[in-house]
């Protein structure tokens, strides 16, 4: 198969996206002080659960995580190293702290509070305190997990993402945050990454590169998150811990955002170059953001369990209490 | 006999981009970009 016919059952949906993109820039443009990002999910929102996204499209539609993905390497382009390594063993740190406290805390309140079992409050343990609905497939497969506990709790991180994609920039304006405040408080209590980008930009391009950046470090806590939990349930399902499971759950991506990092931070690309490749980043964040806005399905969020909720919710509040008196502490 | 072209051997270069993780996919498109960039600056366009 040439690359012509692989790419031709993609067309539609990345055809979807880029309309969708190209109307929410136009949109942005029209009214002050709208975010195109923004617009970017409502429409594709408003979209998925009305008309519903075309089966045709279904495939190119898919490819919007790759978008986000390549949109956040060259994000690593805007990153100024020195100012990032200045506020790093901080910001570190309370990436450390909120992932480990966060999943001792959400085991805690689902099992204890809400009494929750099996694999269910692991799962969202993760998806909560790690990197949304990708931690959750991981841990799943960790723990081999049945297929519906899974889709459980995923809805459940969805649901909370669709809400906190909204609730955040709110908050944040409301409680008059800087931009780097607010990035990290988003970066360290939300849950997907590609929610956090987007609450992030909603507050300012300064917040959405901290959200991302403080949400990267997060995330590549997943293999080591992986392995701890495959250690505590070795008598279900232990397989392969260590260096190889570690690798295969790291997002690889990370790599290429912290090499173009290296690349603008070294003075090998002129201003006018790293600029250009900051619009590129921008236009796979708006087509991403489309998609996620597509993936967001309110009628589906409403047959989420009442006690998954609940423990989430708890978890969220008390994990967002305590980032944000540490922001405006430590930043 | 009328051969499918979905029965038609991958080239090798799309058979190993889907192989590929999404990660690896988002890391060799983002270098790529800075590589055109690279070139473009080389070549005078920025």
């Amino acid at each position: 198969m040439s690359a012509v016919a692989a790419a031709r059952p993609y067309l539609p949906g990345l055809g979807l996206l880029a309309v969708g993109a190209l109307l929410s820039h136009l949109v942005a443009g029209a009214v002050d002080g709208l975010q195109p990002l923004v617009v970017a999910v409502a429409i594709g929102a408003l979209v998925g659960n009305t008309v519903g996204t075309p089966d045709a499209a279904e495939p190119g539609v898919g490819v919007d995580k790759l978008f986000l993905e390549t949109g956040i390497v060259l994000l690593g382009a805007a990153v100024v190293v020195e100012e990032f390594l200045a506020a790093g063993p901080t910001v570190l740190g309370l990436v450390v702290a909120t992932v480990a406290g966060g999943l001792l805390l959400a085991e805690g309140i689902a099992r204890g509070l809400f009494r929750l079992d099996g694999t269910t409050p692991s799962l969202l343990a993760a998806g909560a305190s790690v990197c949304g609905v990708s931690a959750v497939v991981a841990i799943g497969r960790v723990l081999d997990s049945r297929g519906s506990a899974i889709t459980f709790a995923a809805a459940t991180v969805l649901l909370f993402d669709a809400v906190t994609l909204v609730a955040f920039p709110v908050a944040g304006e409301w409680l008059g945050l800087t931009g780097r405040q607010f990035g990290v408080w988003a970066g360290v209590s939300m849950f997907s990454t590609g929610p956090v980008a987007a609450a992030g930009f909603a507050h300012s391009p300064e917040a959405g590169q901290w959200a991302t950046v403080t949400k990267l470090a997060r995330n590549s806590l997943l293999g080591g998150v992986a392995v701890a939990y495959s250690l505590a349930y070795t008598a279900r399902s232990a397989t392969d811990p260590g260096v190889r499971r570690l690798w295969a759950e790291f997002p690889k991506f990370l790599l290429g955002f912290l090499a173009v990092a290296a690349v603008a931070n070294s003075g090998l690309l002129s201003p006018a170059a790293l600029a250009s490749i900051g619009r590129v980043s921008d236009a796979l964040f708006t087509l991403a953001f489309v998609g996620l806005g597509l993936s967001i399905r309110l009628r589906e969020m409403r047959e989420v369990g009442g006690a998954a909720v609940g423990a989430v919710l708890v978890h969220l509040l008390v994990v967002s209490a305590l980032a944000l008196a540490a922001v405006r502490w430590l930043l | 006999m009328v051969s499918d072209a979905a029965d038609e051997p991958g080239s090798p270069l799309v058979d190993r981009w889907t192989a590929l993780d999404r990660g690896w996919q988002a890391l060799a498109l983002g270098l790529g970009v800075v590589a055109v960039h690279a070139a473009a600056q080389a070549a005078g366009v920025f």
